[in-house]
């Protein structure tokens, strides 16, 4: 299973949309705390080594990044700086970033690409905010500001384009119409911070939360008393969760405790894998919309694993 | 999809889950993986490569007008698109999204119009070091290693000391406010204390100032709520129960070697520090009502600040999420967010943690104490308050009697009382508030806060509606003032309460907000808005002419005289003919010849017409005051609410036929003056025509359903046209029946 170094401590990896051979990591020096970062857009070779297509030089730490649903060439990126730069790969370093959205008064630690109209994104920051952007524009369309405390994750709904969730430090996740004026739900999901969460990509009823107490919740969204499921098994804050493109109750997360885990919902012993190949903490994790299983890890180790589900991502 | 079908799953939405079945997908995952593997990869979207330097911003033309939500920051060009997008969402606010679409006149923002190399828009070029240039890189590299490995093991940070790394300011920011976050993610099952130790330890050993202010103010969880708890503390009158032990245990501290050893041994006991935060919360609280026993203050913006407190609180049962507000409360200490030097906050906390221990050493078992705790103290207090408060009620007695009839009729009370209810009915406040004590907590906390309300109301302190989502806007006073003009009185309120919570000293936002609430037919909120605005600018004139007409509407001589004399000192050109020493009574025709003076000085000055006009009222001298104004409207015949006056005067001389002429005229000029349509009302039952004044009357509450003076009105015009049938649609406020039975 191929393996790719990064000079930084990585911080999130995506697959691209479009191929499925490439992907975009995003990393950060000094895990995140201070100096540069490094966008890395990777190519996977059919049994050989993972080369570099492209980097992006930042001045402070990138937190995420996104794959521009619209776009083959288009990549967002969350910095530390508060910034959100959009890059073409289709063209030099140089000429890059084509567009820095600078309005966040803190750090971005998320973005998201709407993947039903494939017009806009969103970004999630440490000020307490979410926005919304067009590529086209400077300034972003909307400003989403309710939550208490920083938000660390904003994601889409993948039925409805104007629909997405927000999860916060205020221990809230909440849901959002963009055409009304505030959330039309507030979660209080856990009672620790919520670092993620990501909706079911079959039934748009469906969202996970991860959260600094360990565990990962699933809702559905018409009865949001009572959890339909509480995964627990990470040893430490859930950094990441993400639902499967290919199976209704699949999720992936990874944690602070270092792995990254499988998981299914809707069964009794819901946790159906654990991948302990990080050495550091696991921050970062995505699944391929093209390729079923395959799956994507990266972490403060500085190293971004790619490999099949099943199979032992350390495996040469 | 709008949202509330998702939520309430609607057909489509029941449809789309049940094609998914995941049962069904899950069993195909596990037989058939590869077929379908097969599948999928058909539906790859074929990458459309088409030439990639900016032509994704194809369609850019419209980009606003496709991308929902964006109106309400960025107004669309009114276009067709655009307002069929919109229709769609009047049947969903019928009144919001329209004022938002009126509001869609300003020009767009310019922006680049497809151009394919966008020219016009700055690119930014990676501009960065390669390296930081300050401190040297693997020094500070394999230091920061250090401190995430310690989050490893959980063991104590313990930094070897560094080098001179020579971090700049923003560096130095930048490295606590990130490793602070950061600190309660890895360590989120330690206590707070540990989190603070080995943030602190790293950043004293970067040589980094843990107090440093963060960039700006960076909003914390609960702002309002420290905010209130800030004040309070800081407007407190004297030392009180809460601050006895707080004090001494702050002097018990001096002996302990290590503030945090009661922690790690009480977390090796008990391993989780749950009821210890709690306990300390629950402190913290009786903290608050000991403020509240307090209320005696003579100083109405505590009692302000105290009870919104209360109600802040009130409006969470889960005990759990006040708990972590704590938690966050004290978070935010340790991020220098709050300036920890001039308070009390940090003894505070501490020591409330070694009272517990204290406490827990005696008891020996904390679920026993605290059951205990929960049982006797939190049963007695609330009781003990509730006997403490009613007898300081029948020493007012005779006030008192005074409010209660007054706001028997005002039904704050339910209004509260009723949101109260939705929420829980939303379920906002999530499954635990079955807690039993938090419960009897809350409800205590609920009739402290309504009781205060009224009684605060009634002393003219100001009554903040709750749930004001105009909190947190970034120009409620502009807002506010568009609201305003567009008669929508009942959000400008809002818009404007939401200012002066902002900037309590905004004597213009105080100022609209009584005008609002006076346009409103609520002249009890105009009195306290216009005192603060008088608060805050004593010399403007126009809040002196407010107060003293809403004085005069109240039937309040003495009151309304003082201001209509402060109004005529303070007038830069009739300061002159007032005495120099304000008298200690006012006598009406003192006041009336002061202002005949100023008349004859000034002729063409409507507002002297209007205040002797306001004055005449006063002494019932309805002739003379219908003269007044009516001279005032020819030096001012646009000023509806001059309009409005006249009416009301001639309302009250019984000249209601000629009332309803000057009420038109008030509501040509602003046909959403709920006042006006009130006193229309009024007018036509006074003429015995009883069924039009219902008309004129259901209109003006449904501009304003919280005009309480108007809803009893409508129920004598009811009473008196014999349509005892719709007595029950107007007792249950049930404004669609009664809209529908007596249109306008």
């Amino acid at each position: 299973m191929p393996v790719f170094k990064t000079p930084f401590n990585g911080y999130s990896v995506k697959f691209s949309p479009f191929y499925e051979n490439q992907l975009a990591v995003a990393t950060a020096q000094n895990f995140g705390i201070l100096g540069n970062g490094r966008v890395h857009i990777l190519q996977l070779t059919p049994n050989g080594p993972i080369s570099e297509l492209a980097a992006f030089d930042t001045a402070d730490g990138v937190y995420d990044v996104c794959w521009s649903e619209a776009h083959d060439s288009l990549v967002i990126a969350a910095s530390g700086d508060g910034s959100v730069k959009l890059y073409d790969l289709s063209l030099p370093p140089t000429n890059n970033p084509i567009r820095s959205f600078k309005e966040h008064t803190r750090e971005v630690h998320s973005v998201d690409y709407n993947t039903v109209r494939k017009d806009s994104f969103l970004s999630a920051s440490w000020d307490d905010t979410v926005k919304l952007w067009t590529v086209d524009r400077n300034a972003s369309v909307r400003t989403f500001k309710e939550h208490a405390y920083c938000v660390y994750s904003a994601a889409w709904n993948p039925r409805h384009a104007d629909i997405f969730a927000s999860a916060s430090g205020d221990c809230t996740t909440r849901i959002w119409d963009v055409r009304e004026p505030g959330s039309t739900m507030i979660l209080p999901a856990h009672d620790f911070e919520i670092l993620a969460c990501d909706w079911n990509k079959y039934d748009d009823c469906i969202i996970a939360t991860a959260s600094v107490d360990k565990s990962i919740k699933v809702w559905d969204v018409r009865n949001y008393r009572v959890p339909i499921a509480v995964l627990n098994g990470h040893g430490y804050a859930v950094r990441k969760v993400r639902f499967s493109p290919h199976r209704a109750s699949a999720m992936v997360s990874c944690s602070y405790d270092m792995t990254v885990c499988m998981w299914d919902y809707m069964v009794e012993d819901a946790l159906i894998g654990r991948y302990d190949h990080h050495t550091e903490f696991a921050v970062g994790v995505d699944m391929s919309v093209l390729v079923e299983g395959l799956l994507a890890s990266t972490g403060w180790d500085e190293l971004v694993y790619v490999w099949q589900h099943g199979m032992d991502p350390r495996a040469p | 999809m709008a949202m509330r079908d998702l939520v309430t799953g609607a057909p489509s939405c029941g449809e789309t889950s049940s094609s998914s079945n995941p049962l069904g997908a899950l069993a195909n995952a596990l037989i058939g993986s590869s077929s379908k593997t097969q599948e999928r990869l058909k539906e790859i979207p074929t990458s459309v490569s088409t030439s990639s330097n900016g032509n994704f911003l194809a369609g850019v033309e419209e980009p606003l007008v496709t991308l929902p939500g964006s109106e309400f920051e960025h107004p669309l060009q009114p276009n067709i698109q655009g307002s069929h997008f919109l229709q769609g969402f009047h049947s969903v606010d019928q009144n919001r999204l329209s004022d938002v679409w009126d509001e869609i006149q300003r020009p767009q923002l310019p922006f680049a119009h497809g151009s394919p190399h966008m020219a016009n828009i700055p690119l930014e070029h990676a501009r960065l070091q390669p390296d930081l240039n300050g401190p040297p890189q693997q020094v500070l590299s394999s230091f920061l290693h250090s401190f995430v490995n310690s989050s490893h093991g959980g063991v104590p940070f313990r930094p070897a000391s560094l080098p001179l790394l020579g971090l700049s300011e923003g560096d130095k920011q930048c490295i606590r406010d990130r490793s602070t976050i950061m600190a309660r993610h890895f360590f989120a099952d330690k206590s707070e204390d540990f989190i603070n130790g080995q943030v602190n330890a790293l950043l004293s050993s970067l040589e980094i100032d843990n107090h440093v202010r963060g960039r700006g103010p960076v909003p914390g969880r609960y702002p309002e709520l420290e905010e209130y708890w800030n004040e309070s503390l800081a407007m407190k009158p004297a030392p009180h129960v809460a601050d006895g032990w707080i004090n001494e245990f702050s002097q018990n501290r001096v002996g302990h070697a290590d503030p945090n050893a009661w922690v790690q041994s009480f977390e090796q006991q008990h391993g989780a520090n749950g009821w210890a935060t709690e306990f300390e919360h629950e402190q913290s609280q009786l903290g608050m009502i000991g403020q509240m026993r307090g209320a005696n203050i003579p100083n109405l913006a505590a009692m302000e600040q105290t009870r919104m407190l209360a109600h802040t609180l009130a409006q969470n049962s889960d005990p759990k999420f006040q708990n972590s507000k704590f938690l966050q409360f004290v978070s935010k200490m340790s991020r220098g967010e709050i300036s920890i030097e001039e308070n009390q906050f940090k003894p505070a906390t501490i020591s409330s943690g070694d009272w517990a221990a204290e406490y827990e050493q005696q008891h020996n078992g904390g679920q026993t104490w605290a059951d205990q705790f929960a049982h006797e103290e939190l049963s007695r207090e609330p009781q003990g308050w509730v006997n403490e408060f009613s007898a300081e009620r029948e020493q007012h007695g005779s006030v008192n009697d005074e409010w209660v009839n007054e706001f028997s009729k005002l039904n704050v009370n339910d209004d509260w009382a009723d949101e109260f209810g939705r929420q829980v009915a939303e379920g906002a406040f999530g499954e635990t508030s079955a807690d039993g004590w938090a419960e009897a907590y809350d409800e205590y906390m609920n009739e402290q806060a309504a009781l205060k309300q009224q009684s605060d109301a009634s002393r003219g302190v100001y009554v903040f509606s709750d749930l004001n989502p105009y909190v947190g806007h970034p120009n409620p006073l502009k807002e506010g003032q568009e609201l305003f003009r567009k008669g929508l009185l009942s959000e400008a309120v809002l818009a404007l309460e939401a200012e002066v919570l902002k900037n309590p000293e905004n004597a213009e936002g105080w100022r609209l907000l009584g005008i609002a609430h006076a346009e409103n037919d609520d002249d009890q909120q105009a009195i306290a808005a216009m005192m603060r605005a008088q608060e805050a600018d004593p010399a403007n004139l126009e809040v002196l002419l407010s107060l003293g007409v809403s004085h005069t509407n109240e039937l309040e001589q003495q009151a309304a005289l003082k201001y209509l004399y402060s109004w005529l000192s303070h007038h830069p050109k009739y300061g002159s003919i007032a005495p120099q020493e304000q008298p200690i009574s006012f006598y009406h025709a003192d006041v009336a010849r002061l202002f005949t003076d100023a008349a004859q000085m000034a002729p063409d000055d409507a507002d002297v017409h209007i205040v002797l006009g306001v004055l005449y009222n006063l002494s019932r001298e309805y002739d003379k005051a219908i003269e007044s104004f009516k001279t005032a409207l020819k030096l001012k015949p646009k000023d509806y609410s001059l309009w409005n006056k006249l009416g009301a005067t001639q309302a009250n001389s019984v000249q209601s036929a000629d009332a309803i002429l000057a009420y038109q005229q008030a509501l040509d000029i602003k046909p959403n003056y709920v006042r006006a349509w009130a006193n229309m009302g009024i007018s036509y039952a006074n003429q015995g025509m009883y069924e039009d004044s219902i008309r004129y009357y259901v209109r003006a509450l449904a501009m304003n359903p919280k005009a309480d003076n108007a809803w009893q009105y409508l129920r004598i015009s009811l009473s008196c046209a014999s349509r005892n049938d719709m007595l029950e649609a107007c007792d249950s406020r049930n404004l669609d029946v009664l809209q529908k039975e007596f249109p306008l």
